[in-house]
C-alpha cells in the first residue's frame, strides 16, 4: 500500500464515520421497533376509601403522580364529611344556623353536586346524609335501619336546603339535620383534581383510576384512544363485559354489586334513592357515564342509576354525556355517541340516541 | 504502524466496539423493562414483592400480616388472593391473575396485586 495515496486518517475517519452511522442506525432501528417503552410510571395509593391508580407518560411523569396523589389527599381533607375539620364536616355541624366560607375547591364541588341535582330531579341529591349514614354501607356491618327511622329522616333530605354563594365562596344547610355527602360525587372530583394536575405538568398522557372512577389526559405512546374496560356485573372475573375507547374525558360507573349486605331474605345495595329513602329499583344492575368533568360522571352515574334508563336520557342530552346501560335482563344500551366493543357475549346489545 | 489491514486497525476497531456498545446501550434504554409478566405486589402503597410470573418454580404463600391479614398465592404463571379476613372478601372473589392490566385489590387491607408488563390486552383502566 502506497501511504500517499491512502493516508491512515481518511481510514481512520472512515471508521470513525461508519461507527457513527451504525451507531445511529441502531437506535433509530430500537426507536421505530419499540416507539418508546410501553410501560408508562405507575403509581398505586389509597385515598377516599378506594385504591388509586395512576399510569402516566413523558417526562416529569413521576412528580406529576406525586402531586396528583397529594391534591387528591387534600380535596379529601377538604369535602370528605368524616373527616374531622373538613369544610363538609363544619358546614354539616353548622347546619341551621350560619353561611360558612368554604374553600374554593369545596365550593366548585358543592356547585357541581347541585348542577347535577337540579338536572336529574333530586335523583341524585348531595344532602342524602341523613339517609346514607342511616343504612352505613361504609362501615364493616351495615344493617337495615327499619322503615321508622327512614321515615323519620327522609324529611331532612332534599338538595334544596343546601345553598352556595360563589360569588363569597359561601355555603349554607338550611336546617338543623341536614347534611351533606359527597360520596357519590368525590371519586369523580379526584379525577379532575389529578387531570388539571396532568395538564399543568410535563407529562404527555396519563390515566387516573379512582375507586370505578377513571379520568384520561393527553395521548398514550402510540398515539391509539384510551381503552377502558367496563366490568361484567355477572362475573368477578378480569375480562370485563367490553372496552369503551375514549381521547379525552372521565368516566364512572354506579352498579348495585359494588357494596351490598343480606339480611333476613332480602339484599340491599349501596345506590340509595332520596325520594323513598331505599335502595333504587329501576331494573338496572349498573350504569357508566362518559363526560369531560369527573365530578359530573360520577353523580350523574348514581343519578341515571336511580331514574331508570327512560328518564336518563334526556338528562343525559341536556349535560351532554353519554352513557352504556346494563339492566336485569342481559342487555346492554349505549346511549349517545360512545365506541364500545362488546367482548362478553352473555348480553344483547342496542344503540339509543340522543 | 501496520497498513496491511487498512479498515481494522486495532485503534479503529476500539473506536467500532465503542459504538456497539453504545448502540446497544440504546436499543436497549428503549426496550420495555421488562416484556414478560410480573406480579406486583404493594400493601398501604408499599412494593412488597415484585417476581415475573413465568419464573415461579412452585406454588408459594405469601401472608400479609396487619390489621386484616392477606393470603397471597403465587404459582408459576398466575397470581391469587386466596385469604383475606376482610368482610366483603371482593379481593377473594376476583379469581386468579394471569395478565398483564389485570389486578386484585382488597381494600380493607389495603393490599393490592397487580400484573404489570406488555400489555397485549390493550386495556389501560377499568370501571365498575
Amino acid at each position: 500500500m502506497n501511504k500517499n495515496i491512502a493516508p491512515s486518517s481518511i481510514k481512520k475517519w472512515t471508521a470513525v464515520a461508519g461507527a457513527v452511522v451504525i451507531l445511529l442506525a441502531a437506535i433509530l432501528a430500537s426507536m421505530v421497533l419499540y416507539p418508546q417503552s410501553s410501560q408508562g410510571y405507575e403509581a398505586t395509593t389509597w385515598a377516599m376509601g378506594s385504591y388509586i391508580q395512576q399510569t402516566l407518560y413523558g417526562s416529569s411523569a413521576e412528580e406529576a403522580a406525586t402531586q396528583a396523589s397529594s391534591a387528591i389527599n387534600e380535596l379529601e381533607n377538604l369535602i370528605s364529611w368524616r373527616v374531622a375539620g373538613s369544610d363538609i364536616e363544619k358546614l354539616n355541624s353548622a347546619a341551621g344556623t350560619d353561611w360558612l366560607e368554604l374553600d374554593e375547591h369545596t365550593i366548585d364541588v358543592l356547585e357541581q353536586a347541585l348542577s347535577v341535582a337540579e338536572a336529574t330531579d333530586g335523583a341524585y341529591d348531595p344532602t342524602i346524609l341523613p339517609i346514607s349514614s342511616l343504612w352505613n354501607f361504609d362501615s364493616d356491618e351495615p344493617t337495615f335501619p327499619g322503615d321508622d327511622k327512614i321515615q323519620e329522616f327522609l324529611p331532612f333530605v332534599g338538595y334544596e336546603f343546601l345553598r352556595i354563594n360563589t360569588e363569597d365562596n359561601t355555603a349554607s344547610l338550611r336546617n338543623h339535620g341536614n347534611g351533606v355527602d359527597l360520596g357519590g360525587i368525590g371519586k369523580g372530583a379526584a379525577c379532575d383534581a389529578a387531570l388539571k394536575v396532568y395538564k399543568e405538568s410535563g407529562i404527555s398522557g396519563g390515566i387516573i383510576a379512582v375507586g370505578g372512577s377513571v379520568g384520561v389526559y393527553g395521548e398514550k405512546p402510540d398515539g391509539t384512544d384510551w381503552r377502558i374496560s367496563v366490568r361484567d356485573p355477572d362475573e368477578d372475573t378480569q375480562d370485563g363485559l367490553g372496552v369503551l375507547s375514549l381521547e379525552e374525558g372521565c368516566v364512572s360507573t354506579s352498579g348495585s354489586y359494588e357494596k351490598t349486605f343480606t339480611e333476613g331474605d332480602n339484599t340491599y345495595h349501596h345506590l340509595l334513592d332520596a325520594k323513598t329513602g331505599y335502595p333504587a329499583e329501576s331494573g338496572l344492575v349498573s350504569v357508566t357515564v362518559v363526560h369531560e368533568s369527573g365530578a359530573i360522571s360520577d353523580a350523574l352515574a348514581t343519578a341515571c342509576f336511580i331514574l331508570g334508563l327512560e328518564d336518563s336520557l334526556p338528562v343525559l342530552k341536556e349535560l351532554g354525556a353519554s352513557a352504556l346501560f346494563i339492566d336485569e335482563e342481559h342487555h346492554i344500551t349505549i346511549a349517545g355517541d360512545l365506541e364500545f366493543e362488546q367482548i362478553s357475549t352473555n348480553y344483547t346489545v342496542s344503540r339509543q340516541s340522543l | 504502524m501496520s497498513s496491511r489491514f487498512p479498515l481494522f486497525r486495532k485503534r479503529d476497531l476500539l473506536i467500532f466496539l465503542l459504538a456497539a456498545v453504545l448502540a446497544g446501550a440504546g436499543f436497549l434504554q428503549w426496550l420495555p423493562k421488562s416484556g414478560a409478566p410480573v406480579a406486583v405486589i404493594e400493601q398501604d402503597g408499599k412494593e412488597i414483592r415484585r417476581v415475573e410470573l413465568s419464573s415461579i418454580p412452585q406454588p408459594e404463600t405469601l401472608v400479609l400480616d396487619g390489621e386484616i391479614s392477606v393470603t397471597i398465592l403465587l404459582e408459576p404463571g398466575q397470581v391469587s388472593i386466596i385469604h383475606s379476613d376482610c368482610p366483603d372478601q371482593i379481593c377473594v372473589n376476583t379469581g386468579t391473575l394471569t395478565r398483564p392490566g389485570q389486578s386484585a385489590v382488597c381494600l380493607p387491607a389495603r393490599v393490592s396485586v397487580r400484573i404489570v408488563g406488555e400489555n397485549n390486552s390493550g386495556i389501560d383502566g377499568m370501571t365498575g
